[in-house]
C-alpha cells in the first residue's frame, strides 16, 4: 500500500488531561465555594442537615444522567417531569388498591420505561419533527393522564407509608438515594466515556448523517436513550414518593428544566456531541447544595431560582467570553 | 499604457498569526478579460480573493484600480468600485424570492417604501440578459445550484460590477449547466466585464480564460497565456513537481465476479439496474448529475431501500436492511459529500477512521483506545495523509486529505471486498487527485473491486476498465476501456434527455 512519502503521523495524545479537567476543575472550585458560602451564612449547614435536606433533590439527579445521554445525542426530552408525576400517581393508586409494595415499585419503574419508549418511538418514527415539540406533546399527555387519574381532589397519598419509607432509610448519615446516585453515576459516566455505546452517542450528536453512513444504527440508539431516561424517571418517581408519601398535580413540575440545567451547567451542550456526565454530576451537587444553603437562611424560593438561572446563563457564556479574549489562530 | 489594465496588485503580502498566507504575489487583470487563477488548495487563492474584495487588508503591497492606487477598508469600498464575488456555495437566502436575493442590501427604496414592482422589473431584465428561464418570484431554495449561481451573477450585475470573481463555479454543475455558464461568461466578457475565474478543472480554464496566473504555497509562480502553455507545464507550475502519470491505471487481469446488481429498482429514482464488478477491476458509473448514479449505490449499500432487485457479493445474495449489513458483508461506500456524510468534522482523524470498527476492537463493549490509535495511525499513513497527528480535527484538512481519511476509514474495515467511490476527487486539487488515483490503482492491484462514480470525463476514461453510463435512472450502455471515448459516453448519457428536451 502507498505511504510513499514515509510521512509519520503522531498517535500520542497531547496532554489532553489539562483540557479535560479545565471545566470540571472549575466546577469543583465552584462546589467548594458553595460549601464555604453555606457554612458562613448558615449555622445549620452541617453534613447531616445537608444530607437530610438533599434527599428530596437526589432523585432528580438520577434523571440528569439519562438527560445527559439525550443531550449528547443532540436531542432533548422535556416530558420527564410529567413522567415522574404519572408514575408517582399511578403507583400510589395501585398501592392503595392493595398491590404489594415490591410490585408497585416495579410498576412505577415500568410505567416510566413505557413512557420513555413512547417518546423514543415518536422521536424515531417522525425524525423530521424536532424532539422538543414531540416531548412537549407527551409532556402534556402524560400530565393529563395523571390528572385524570387523580380525579377531582387533585392529589393522592400513599396510605401504607411504612413500606415506602424503606427507600428513605439511611446508612450512616447517607440516604439510600445518595448511594444510588453514586452507583448510577459510576455506571453512566463509564458507559458514556469508555464504551462503544457512548462513542456512538457522541458520533450521532456530532453528525447524524455521517454516523448513519458509518453503519451506526442511529434510530435504535436514540430509542434506547429515551427508554433509559424513562426508566430513570420512574426510579426518580419511586424515591420521590418515599420522601413525599403521595402525589398531586404539581408533582415533578419543572423537573425537566432543572435536570437540563444541571447538564448544561456541567458542560453538556444542547447542540449535541459535547460534554460529559462528570461535569453534570458536579454541577448537580453545586445546584442542590446552593439551594439548601439559601433555603436555610430562608431566602425566598423565587429569588433562589433567579440566582440559579443567572448562574446557568453565565456558565454557558464563559466559553464565548474565553473565545473573545483569546481568539484562536485564524484559519487561512 | 498599451494594455488596458483595470486591476493590478503588486507585492501583496498577507500575514495571519503564525502563517504567511500570501507572500509577495502579483496579479494583473485586463479589461474584458477572463483570467484564471489556479493553484492547489492552500496555495492562497482564497486569501487573495479576500484581499481583492476588501475582506482582508494586506500587510504589504499596492492595489491599483484603473491605474490609481486604492486602499480597501472594507468590502463596501471594493463593491463601490464594482468588484463582486460569486462563491462556490451560493450565499443566498433560500426562503426569499429571486428578486429579494438580487437586491438584498441595496433595495430600491422611495420615501421609505420598497419599490417591489421596479425591483421585479429590473431583476427580470437582469435574468433576461443572462438568458435565465426561471421567474423572479420563485423562491431561491426551489432553484438548482446552477440557477442559484445565475442569481448570484445577476446580483453582482445589479451593483454594476466591473470585475466579477467566480470561485469554483462549475464544481457543482453538470456538463450542460457548465456549458450554459461558459456562455454567460463569454457574454459578460463581450460586454466588457472582467472576470477572475478560480477552478480546479482544466477544461474550464481552456474553454474560458485567455490568461492564467498560478499560485503555489502562498507564492506567485507566474502568469501565462493559456494558448501557450501545455497542460503538463501548468500542472508542474501548480504542484511544483512533474506528475509523470496522472492516471496510474495498473494492468490487472480481472478475477472472478465479486459484485453484481440484478434488476435493482427504486421507484422515482432508478429502474432495472444490472451491473457487475470483478476482482481487481475498476468499473466506472457515469452519467449526468441527477441520472441516479449515487442513488443506485446508496440503495445497494442499504443507505436507502430498493423496491426490488438483488445485490450479490461473492456470489451470495445480500440481505441488507441498513448500512451496517452491507459494511459487514464487505461492501463499502465512500459517500459523495465528505463534509456531511463521510466524516465527523469536529472529531479527530483517528476517531473518524475507527468509528465503523470500534465494536470489533472493543472488549465487552469497552473501547480499546490504544489499539484504535495504532490502527488509525497505520491506515492514515498508508494513504499518506498530510496531517501532524491523528488528533488533528477533520475540519482542518483540505478536501484531498479529507478524502484520504475517508479511504483510510474504508481500509480499516477488514471485511472490505468492494469499494464504491462517489466523486472521490470533487473539489480536490491536482496533486491530491493524482495521489487518490494512485491509491485506487493500488487497491485494484490488491484485488478489491472498485466502483467509481464520477462526472469527470478524464478520470473516468483514465482509470476505468469498463464504464457503465446512466441516463434518467437507467443504464444506457456499458463501454469497454478500449472503445470508450468522451463522445460515446456523452451520447449514452444524453440519449433520452435529448429526446425529451
Amino acid at each position: 500500500m502507498a505511504g510513499k512519502s514515509g510521512r509519520e503521523i503522531s498517535a500520542t495524545p497531547k496532554g489532553g488531561i489539562t483540557k479535560i479537567l479545565s471545566w470540571e476543575g472549575a466546577l469543583i472550585l465552584v462546589f467548594i465555594a458553595v460549601i464555604i458560602l453555606g457554612k458562613s451564612i448558615s449555622p445549620n449547614y452541617t453534613l447531616n442537615n445537608v444530607l437530610r435536606e438533599m434527599q428530596k433533590y437526589l432523585p432528580e439527579i438520577f434523571m440528569m444522567f439519562g438527560m445527559g445521554f439525550i443531550l449528547v445525542l443532540g436531542d432533548i426530552d422535556i416530558s420527564v417531569g410529567s413522567i415522574v408525576c404519572l408514575c408517582a400517581t399511578l403507583t400510589c393508586i395501585a398501592a392503595n388498591a392493595g398491590v404489594p409494595f415490591i410490585l408497585a415499585a416495579l410498576l412505577c419503574i415500568l410505567i416510566g420505561t413505557c413512557c420513555g419508549m413512547l417518546n423514543g418511538f415518536l422521536a424515531t418514527k417522525f425524525t423530521e419533527l424536532p424532539t422538543m415539540i414531540i416531548t412537549l406533546g407527551t409532556q402534556i399527555i402524560f400530565r393529563g393522564i395523571a390528572e385524570m387519574s387523580l380525579g377531582s381532589g387533585g392529589s393522592v397519598s400513599y396510605k401504607n407509608s411504612k413500606d415506602i419509607a424503606v427507600l428513605a432509610k439511611k446508612i450512616g448519615p447517607f440516604p439510600i438515594s445518595f448511594f444510588l446516585v453514586i452507583i448510577l453515576g459510576v455506571v453512566m459516566i463509564t458507559v458514556l466515556s469508555r464504551t462503544t455505546f457512548g462513542r456512538k452517542l457522541y458520533a450521532i450528536g456530532s453528525n447524524k448523517t455521517a454516523s448513519y453512513y458509518a453503519g451506526i444504527k442511529v434510530q435504535r440508539t436514540r430509542f434506547l436513550c429515551y427508554t433509559i431516561l424513562g426508566t430513570l424517571a420512574g426510579l426518580c418517581a419511586l424515591f420521590l414518593l418515599s420522601a413525599l408519601y403521595g402525589a398531586n398535580t404539581t408533582t415533578g413540575q419543572g423537573f425537566e428544566m432543572e435536570v437540563i440545567a444541571m447538564c448544561v451547567f456541567g458542560g453538556i451542550a444542547t447542540t449535541g456531541g459535547k460534554g460529559n456526565l462528570i461535569g453534570g454530576l458536579i454541577a448537580a451537587f453545586i445546584i442542590v447544595c446552593l439551594r439548601i444553603a439559601l433555603g436555610q437562611i430562608n431566602m425566598n424560593t423565587q429569588l433562589i431560582l433567579v440566582i440559579i438561572g443567572a448562574m446557568l446563563i453565565v456558565s454557558v457564556l464563559i466559553p464565548q467570553i474565553k473565545n473573545a479574549l483569546m481568539p484562536k489562530k485564524q484559519k487561512v | 499604457m498599451a494594455e488596458d489594465i483595470i486591476l493590478e496588485l503588486q507585492g501583496i503580502t498577507k500575514i495571519f498569526p503564525g502563517v504567511r498566507a500570501l507572500n509577495n504575489v502579483h496579479f494583473q487583470l485586463r479589461r474584458g478579460e477572463v483570467h484564471a487563477l489556479m493553484g492547489e488548495n492552500g496555495a492562497g487563492k482564497s486569501t487573495f480573493i479576500k484581499v481583492i474584495t476588501g475582506v482582508h487588508a494586506p500587510e504589504e503591497g499596492h492595489i491599483y484600480f484603473n491605474g490609481e492606487e486604492v486602499h480597501f477598508k472594507s468590502t463596501l469600498d471594493a463593491s463601490a468600485l464594482g468588484i463582486a464575488a460569486v462563491y462556490q456555495h451560493p450565499t443566498s437566502y433560500d426562503d426569499l424570492t429571486v428578486t429579494e436575493n438580487i437586491f438584498i442590501g441595496h433595495e430600491i427604496i422611495k420615501n421609505g417604501i420598497i419599490q417591489w414592482r421596479q425591483m421585479n422589473k429590473e431583476a427580470e431584465a437582469l435574468l433576461a440578459r443572462l438568458h435565465a428561464n426561471f421567474k423572479v418570484t420563485e423562491e431561491m431554495g426551489a432553484l438548482s445550484v446552477a440557477q442559484q449561481q445565475m442569481v448570484e451573477i445577476a446580483k453582482a450585475l445589479s451593483t454594476n460590477a466591473k470585475i466579477i470573481i467566480l470561485d469554483e463555479p462549475t464544481a457543482a454543475l453538470t456538463a450542460n449547466e457548465s456549458e450554459e455558464l461558459y456562455q454567460i461568461v463569454d457574454q459578460l466578457k463581450a460586454e466588457g466585464v472582467s472576470i477572475i475565474f478560480i477552478s480546479h478543472r482544466m477544461e474550464d480554464m481552456y474553454r474560458l480564460a485567455q490568461r492564467v496566473t498560478v499560485f503555489r504555497d502562498s507564492q506567485y509562480i507566474g502568469t501565462y497565456d493559456v494558448d501557450q502553455i501545455t497542460e503538463a507545464e501548468l500542472i508542474k507550475a501548480m504542484v511544483g513537481r512533474e506528475i509523470s502519470d496522472m492516471f496510474p491505471k495498473p494492468e490487472v487481469t480481472p478475477g472472478k465476479e465479486i459484485f453484481r446488481l440484478e434488476n435493482l429498482s427504486r421507484t422515482g429514482y432508478f429502474k432495472d439496474i444490472c451491473m457487475n464488478v470483478r476482482a481487481g477491476e475498476i468499473v466506472g458509473l457515469t452519467g449526468l448529475v441527477g441520472a441516479g448514479r449515487t442513488e443506485v449505490m446508496e440503495a445497494a449499500c442499504g443507505i436507502t431501500k430498493a423496491n426490488s432487485g438483488k445485490v450479490f457479493l461473492d456470489g451470495k445474495e445480500l440481505r441488507i436492511k441498513q448500512p451496517v449489513d452491507a459494511m459487514k458483508a464487505g461492501l463499502i461506500l465512500l459517500p459523495e459529500d465528505r463534509r456531511t456524510q463521510g466524516l465527523i468534522q469536529t472529531w479527530g482523524l483517528g476517531r473518524n477512521v475507527t468509528l465503523p470498527i470500534q465494536e470489533e476492537l472493543a472488549h465487552r463493549g469497552f473501547n480499546d483506545e490504544k489499539e484504535e490509535r495504532q490502527l488509525a495511525k497505520k491506515y492514515l499513513e498508508d494513504v499518506d495523509t498530510k496531517a501532524v497527528s491523528i488528533f488533528d480535527l477533520a475540519s482542518t484538512l483540505s478536501g484531498g486529505n479529507q478524502q484520504k481519511v475517508v479511504v483510510a476509514k474504508a481500509l480499516a474495515q477488514k471485511s472490505m471486498k468492494v469499494v464504491i467511490m462517489d466523486e472521490p476527487t470533487k473539489g480536490v486539487d491536482v496533486g491530491a487527485k493524482a495521489e487518490i488515483y494512485s491509491i485506487m490503482g493500488d487497491l485494484a492491484l490488491q484485488g478489491y473491486g472498485i466502483v467509481l462514480i464520477s462526472s469527470e470525463m478524464p478520470e473516468t476514461l483514465g482509470m476505468c476498465d469498463r464504464i457503465y453510463v446512466m441516463c434518467k435512472g437507467r443504464i444506457t450502455g456499458c463501454l469497454d476501456r478500449s472503445e470508450a471515448t468522451q463522445e460515446k459516453i456523452l451520447e449514452l448519457a444524453m440519449e433520452q434527455s435529448q429526446k425529451e428536451v
